[in-house]
C-alpha cells in the first residue's frame, strides 16, 4: 500500500526550509566521490542540478535525448523569470510572490512548497547573473523588470524574449564547466526507457543509444528525474516535438505516484491551428497581453474584416469579464474565456477557431517604433508563419496546451514515492497547483535544480542503506529486458498506419474531451476510445526499419505508445475531480455567470494515482492544509 | 598569414610609389634606382627579407589551404555564398596567379632573363637606363596585357587580404569598421591603378623613351 | 502546390550517401518546409520505406536542432532564420529542392540528413563558461552592467549552437561559433577574470574538432 508522507517541517511558515537544511544530515565530502547520481534530461532544472551535483563531488552521469544539452526545451520559454526581489519597490515581497502563486494555483499546491519557492527565487536572479545570464538593464545598469501575466507588480526577469534560452545557456555553461572538471558525465541522444528499482529503491536507469540502438542499463545511487511535461499527449502543443511523457511515465509503472494528471495548462495566446499538416502549435509570447487588446465581434458568425467592424459592435470579452485584470487575467481564465466566445460562433479566423489581439491602440498612442522595440520580433514570427501584418490588422490567437501542472508526486524534498528517485522541474506535480503563473516555470526549474534538490538528495544519501547494484543485477537485467522486449513488439507490428496518425487521434480525442473543459460524459467516452485506439495501435502501427541503428520512427513510435496508456490515467483523473479548479474546468461544476466553482470540502487534495497492474490506477489523496492563507473564491473580477 | 601579408602590401605600396617616377622623367628614376645600388648591403637585405617573407606566406597560405580543404571533405552539390566575397573566396588562386606574375616579372625587369635587349644599357648620366627598359617592355602588347592581368590578380587578392589581416589582428571597432572594410578595396585600387597607369602611359606613348 | 526533392541519403557515419529524388504533391504554401517533409516522411513509412531523418525539435527557431543545407544555403534562402521558421510559400510552385547535411569534417553525418554535432559542446567545455559555484553569488543589482553593454552581449549570447555558421563558412570554420560566446562573456564583467584564457582554450579545442580557420568574411 502506498503511503503519502509528504515530510512537511512543522512550524512557521518562514523558516521552514531553513529548520529542514539545518536538519538535513550531511555527506562527507570523502563519501561525495564514491556516490553516483543519474539525472535524467537537461532542461533549466536537469542542467542545473547535475552541475550543482557536479560541483558539490557527486559522480553524475546525465542523459538527454537531444543531441546536445542545450537543446532541452527550457530553452524555447519566451517571457521571463520571477524573483521576489521588489526592486521596482511596488510591494513585492517573498510573502506576495507566496500568496500570488497560491492563488494563481487556486488553491492547490502545497503552501510549504510554494513558499520556498518564493524564498529562494531571489537567489536564482543572483546566482543567473553570476554565471554571465544577459538580463535586460536600466539605464542606470540595474537590473530591468517588467509585470507578467496575473501579478500586479512588476517581478518579472527577462532577456528580450528568449529568457529561457538564456537562463538554460547559463545552466548549460556550468554544466560544461562540470563535464570539463570530469564531475559529470555526459550522454546526449540517450532516451530513458525503464527505471531499475532494488529493495524499493531507485538504482538505475535502462537507456537506448539512439545513434546506434543499443540498449544499455546504467546504475547509481539516486536517480533525479528532470523529464519535462507531457502536453504532447494533446499532439498539437506548443512543446518540441520531442517532449514526451516516457520517462515519468514508466517511473509510474515502476511505483512512483503520478499526481494530479488532468491539471494541464492550456497558453491563450497561440497562433491558431491551420491545416491538417500542422505538427505544432507556435506561443505568442503573453507578454503580448500587456498591450494587445483581445475581442471579438459581438454578433456571432460576423465575417466583415477586423477594421470595418466599429468599436461599439466589438466585444472585449476579458475587460468586459475581468474588469479588474483586463487582458492580463491569469492563462486559465483567458483561455477559457477565449473557449467560451468561440464556442458562441463569435470566433474568427478560419474555421472561427480565433479571437483578434488588437494592438491599435497602443500603436496609436505610442507610436510604431515603440510597438516595434517592444515586440517586434514577435510580430515579425507571425507574420513568417501566417502570412499577414500585424502591424495593420489585429493578430488572431488560440488557446493551446502547453504546460502541465501534473507530474510525478514528490514528497518536501522532492522525493517521489520511490525511495531514491527525485523528480524536479516540470516533471513534478510541485508548486503551481492547479495553474501556473506566467515566468513561474522558469523560476521552479531553476530553484529545484540549483537550490533544493543539492541539499534534499544529500540527506537521502547520507541515510539510506545501499546494497550493491550493478548491470548484472536481477533487477537490472529484468528492466533491460522489459524495455527490449517493448522495442521488438514495435518492429514486429507491422500494420500500415503511421504512429503520427495514432498520435494525431489521439491528440484530437484528448482536446475534445479532455482539453479546455471537460464533463462527465465526454470523460467517460474518452476512457473507453483511448483502450479501443490503443489497441488499433498495437495490431496496426507501422515501424519501418531496424532497432539496431538510428531510427527516428521507432523513438517516436515507443513515445506514442506511452501517450496512449498516459492518456486514460489522465481521463481518470480528471472523472475524479468533480471540481472547477485553475486549468481543470469541469463543466457541471460552474457558477451561473460560468465562472468556475471549486470544492474545497471534497477536493482540497492532491491526487496521486498507482500503477496496477491489469487495473484502474488506484488514487491515494495528500490532504491541502491552509495554515497561512486561508482559501478564498480565485476572483479576477 | 596577416604580419607576412601585411609587409608584402607595404613593399607593394613602396614599389608602385618608387615607381611612378617614371612620369617625372627618365632622370629621376634612373636616380632612385641608383641610390638604391648603392646602398648594396640594405638593397640584399631587403631582398633577402622580402624572399623570406613571401616564401613564409607561401608556406603558411598552403598549410592554411590543406587544413581549410580537410575541414570539409565532402563537398555541397550546390552551393550559395551569401557573405563570402569573390575576392575571399579565390584567395588560393589569386595568390597563385600573382606568385607566377612575380616569378615572370623577376626574370623579366630584374634579372633581364626573358628580354635582354636593354639590360647593361647606361643613361646619358652613367646611370643604369630603368627608364629606358621600362619604356622598351611596355610597347610589346603581349608584355602589357601579362602585365595587366598581373596587376588584376594583385588587385583581387588585395581586395580581401588587408581588411582580412587587420581583422585577424583584432582591429575590430563599430566606430572604425566602415573603414577597416574600405581598407582593402581602397588600397588594392590604388595600387593597380598606379601600376596600370605606368604600363599603359608607355603603351600610349603618354611616356616615351 | 507540388516539388522535386533531391534528398541525400546516407544510411550511416562512413557510409557512401547519394541523391535520391522525391516527389512531394498535396503541398500548401502554409506548410513549413519540415511539415513538408513530414508529409513525404509519412508516404514513406506507409509504404514500408525509411523515412528520411532529419532533426527538428521546438519548431519555432530557437532550439537550433534543424540543420538543413537547402537548394546550397543553410537553413534556406531567408534571412535570419531556421529551416523549421522556413514556409513553402517561400517557393515557387513546381520546384525542384536540392536538400543537403551540414558538410564539415567536425560534423560527422549519422544519417540522412542528421549529423553529430558534439564537437561545439565539447568547445564550449573547453571554457564556454564563467566558473562559479553554485551558492553565495552577490545580489545582481551589485553588478552593475550599462544598458547598451547588456544589449550588446545579448545580441552575442543569442546564438543558438545550430552550426550553420560551420555549414556555410567556406572553410567550415566555428568561427562565429566561438565568438559568440567568447563575445557575450568578454562583454560582461561577470566575464572579464577569465577572457583571455577562454579565447585560447576555446580556439585551441576548435582547431582539435578539426573545423577549417575563419576567413575574415564580413
Amino acid at each position: 500500500m502506498m503511503k503519502l508522507d509528504p515530510k512537511i517541517p512543522p512550524g512557521p511558515l518562514e523558516t521552514k526550509w531553513d529548520r529542514r537544511r539545518f536538519s538535513e544530515k550531511l555527506v562527507s565530502p570523502n563519501n561525495k566521490r564514491k556516490i553516483r547520481v543519474i539525472v535524467v534530461g537537461t532542461g533549466l532544472a536537469g542542467a542545473s542540478a547535475a552541475s550543482t551535483l557536479g560541483q558539490l563531488g557527486y559522480q553524475v552521469e546525465c542523459f538527454c535525448f537531444q543531441d546536445s544539452p542545450r537543446r532541452a526545451h527550457s530553452i524555447a520559454a519566451q517571457g521571463g523569470i520571477n524573483a521576489a526581489k521588489n526592486y521596482q519597490d511596488d510591494g513585492d515581497s517573498v510573502g506576495r510572490l507566496f500568496y500570488d502563486t497560491i492563488k494563481g494555483g487556486d488553491f492547490r499546491s502545497r503552501e510549504a512548497n510554494v513558499y520556498r519557492l518564493a524564498q529562494v527565487s531571489t537567489q536564482i536572479i543572483d546566482q543567473c547573473v553570476a554565471l554571465g545570464i544577459p538580463f535586460a538593464r536600466e539605464y542606470g545598469g540595474q537590473l530591468a523588470n517588467r509585470s507578467f501575466g496575473g501579478v500586479q507588480v512588476s517581478r518579472t526577469f527577462y532577456c528580450r524574449g528568449q529568457t529561457g534560452q538564456q537562463l538554460l545557456l547559463g545552466a548549460y555553461s556550468a554544466l560544461c564547466w562540470q563535464i570539463e572538471r570530469g564531475q559529470v558525465t555526459m550522454r546526449p541522444r540517450t532516451e530513458m526507457l525503464d527505471l531499475v528499482v532494488v529493495d524499493g529503491q531507485a538504482r538505475g536507469i535502462v537507456v537506448r543509444d539512439l545513434v546506434t540502438g543499443q540498449m544499455s542499463t546504467h546504475t547509481a545511487h539516486a536517480v533525479v528525474l528532470a523529464t519535462g511535461g507531457y502536453s504532447n499527449v494533446y499532439y498539437l502543443s506548443t512543446n518540441a516535438s520531442g517532449s514526451n511523457v516516457t520517462a515519468t511515465y514508466r517511473a509510474w509503472k515502476q511505483g512512483a505516484a503520478f499526481a494530479n494528471p488532468c491539471f494541464t495548462q492550456i497558453h491563450p495566446t497561440a497562433i491558431p491551428p491551420g491545416d491538417v499538416h500542422q505538427a505544432k502549435l507556435t506561443l505568442m509570447s503573453e507578454s503580448l497581453r500587456n498591450d494587445g487588446r483581445l475581442w471579438v465581434p459581438k454578433m456571432a458568425r460576423d465575417h466583415r474584416p477586423p477594421e470595418d467592424i466599429p468599436a461599439a459592435e466589438r466585444d472585449y470579452f476579458l475587460e468586459r469579464r475581468y474588469p479588474r485584470f483586463g487582458n492580463l487575467t491569469p492563462r486559465d481564465l483567458a483561455s477559457r474565456a477565449v473557449k467560451a466566445v468561440c464556442d458562441e460562433g463569435r470566433g474568427v479566423g478560419p474555421g472561427g477557431h480565433g479571437v483578434y489581439l488588437d494592438f491599435a491602440d497602443v500603436l496609436h498612442q505610442e507610436g510604431l517604433d515603440v510597438v516595434r522595440e517592444r515586440y517586434g520580433n514577435l510580430f515579425e514570427m507571425y507574420q513568417r508563419i501566417t502570412g499577414e501584418d500585424a502591424y495593420h490588422a489585429p493578430m488572431r490567437i488560440y488557446p493551446a496546451p502547453h504546460y502541465t501542472m501534473g507530474g510525478l508526486w514528490v514528497d518536501y524534498n522532492l522525493m517521489s514515492t520511490i525511495p531514491g528517485l527525485f523528480v524536479i522541474g516540470e516533471a513534478n506535480f510541485a508548486d503551481h497547483g492547479a495553474n501556473r503563473l506566467g515566468a513561474s516555470s522558469l523560476m521552479q526549474g531553476l530553484a529545484d535544480g540549483y537550490f533544493i534538490l543539492p541539499y534534499t538528495i544529500g540527506h537521502y544519501l547520507a541515510t539510506a542503506k545501499f546494497t550493491p547494484v550493478g548491470e548484472d543485477h536481477q533487477k537490472s537485467r529484468a528492466a533491460l529486458q522489459r524495455a527490449t522486449a517493448r522495442i521488438s513488439r514495435l518492429l514486429n507490428s507491422k500494420g500500415c498506419r503511421t504512429a503520427a496518425s495514432f498520435h494525431r487521434e489521439l491528440g484530437q480525442l484528448l482536446w475534445n474531451h479532455c482539453g479546455m473543459s471537460r464533463n462527465e460524459e465526454g470523460l467517460k467516452l474518452a476512457l473507453t476510445s483511448i483502450p479501443a485506439l490503443r489497441e488499433e495501435f498495437w495490431r496496426g502501427v507501422m515501424v519501418p526499419g531496424s532497432g539496431e541503428a538510428f531510427n527516428q520512427e521507432l523513438e517516436y513510435a515507443g513515445r506514442v505508445a506511452d501517450y496512449l496508456e498516459f492518456a486514460e490515467l489522465l481521463c481518470h483523473d480528471a472523472l475524479h475531480r468533480e471540481e472547477s479548479c485553475g486549468a481543470h474546468f469541469r463543466e457541471e461544476y460552474q457558477t451561473d455567470a460560468g465562472e468556475p466553482q471549486r470544492d474545497d470540502s471534497r477536493f482540497a487534495h492532491v491526487a496521486a494515482w498507482e500503477y496496477r497492474e491489469g487495473a484502474s490506477p488506484a488514487l491515494h489523496k495528500e490532504p491541502l492544509l491552509f495554515e497561512f492563507v486561508p482559501p478564498t473564491t480565485r476572483s479576477y473580477q | 598569414m596577416a604580419l607576412s601579408g601585411l609587409g608584402l602590401v607595404i613593399y607593394v605600396i613602396f614599389h608602385m610609389l618608387g615607381n611612378l617616377q617614371v612620369f617625372e622623367g627618365s632622370h629621376a628614376l634612373n636616380g632612385y634606382a641608383a641610390s638604391l645600388r648603392d646602398m648594396p648591403i640594405l638593397l640584399w637585405t631587403a631582398r633577402i627579407g622580402l624572399l623570406s617573407l613571401a616564401a613564409l606566406h607561401i608556406v603558411l597560405a598552403i598549410q592554411l589551404t590543406f587544413r581549410n580543404r580537410r575541414a570539409r571533405p565532402v563537398a555541397y552539390a550546390v552551393r550559395e555564398y551569401r557573405q563570402a566575397s569573390f575576392a575571399s573566396r579565390t584567395m588560393a588562386a589569386s595568390g597563385l596567379v600573382l606568385l607566377l606574375f612575380i616569378i615572370f616579372h623577376l626574370l623579366h625587369l630584374t634579372a633581364d632573363v626573358i628580354d635582354p635587349f636593354s639590360a647593361d644599357r647606361l643613361d646619358a648620366e652613367g646611370h643604369r637606363d630603368v627608364y629606358g627598359k621600362i619604356v622598351h617592355a611596355f610597347q610589346n602588347p603581349f608584355i602589357v596585357a601579362l602585365y595587366v592581368a598581373g596587376q588584376l590578380g594583385l588587385g583581387l587578392h588585395l581586395t580581401h587580404a588587408v581588411t582580412s589581416s587587420l581583422q585577424t589582428l583584432g582591429l575590430e571597432h563599430a566606430a572604425f569598421n566602415r573603414l577597416f572594410n574600405a581598407a582593402g578595396p581602397t588600397v588594392a585600387l590604388l595600387v593597380v591603378l598606379g601600376n596600370v597607369a605606368i604600363i599603359l602611359a608607355v603603351f600610349f606613348g603618354i611616356v616615351r623613351g | 502546390m507540388k516539388f522535386t526533392l533531391n534528398i541525400w541519403r546516407q544510411k550511416g557515419p562512413g557510409e557512401k550517401g547519394r541523391f535520391v529524388t522525391y516527389e512531394a504533391g498535396d503541398v500548401s504554401s502554409g506548410m513549413s518546409f519540415l511539415e513538408m517533409l513530414d508529409s513525404v516522411n509519412q508516404g514513406l513509412i506507409a509504404k514500408g520505406e525509411e523515412p528520411v531523418a532529419f532533426e527538428q525539435d521546438c519548431r519555432e527557431g530557437i532550439c537550433g536542432s534543424c540543420s538543413l543545407v537547402i537548394n546550397g544555403i543553410p537553413h534556406g534562402p531567408d534571412r535570419g532564420i531556421t529551416t523549421c521558421q522556413l514556409y513553402m510559400r517561400r517557393f515557387p510552385d513546381g520546384a525542384v529542392i536540392r536538400i543537403e547535411p551540414w558538410r564539415a569534417r567536425a560534423f560527422p553525418i549519422i544519417k540522412d540528413l542528421v549529423v553529430d554535432r558534439r564537437a561545439l559542446d565539447r568547445v564550449m567545455q573547453a571554457g564556454g563558461y564563467i566558473s562559479v559555484n553554485t551558492g553565495g553569488a552577490v545580489d545582481g543589482n551589485v553588478l552593475l552592467v550599462s544598458k547598451d553593454q547588456a544589449e550588446t552581449a545579448m545580441d552575442a549570447a543569442s546564438c543558438i549552437g545550430c552550426g550553420a555558421c560551420v555549414a556555410a563558412c567556406k572553410n567550415a570554420s566555428a568561427m562565429l561559433f566561438v565568438a559568440a560566446k567568447v563575445s557575450h562573456l568578454a562583454l560582461l564583467p561577470q566575464g572579464k577574470p577569465e577572457r583571455t584564457r577562454r579565447v585560447r582554450a576555446m580556439l585551441e579545442a576548435m582547431d582539435r574538432e578539426g573545423f577549417g580557420s575563419c576567413g575574415n568574411h564580413r
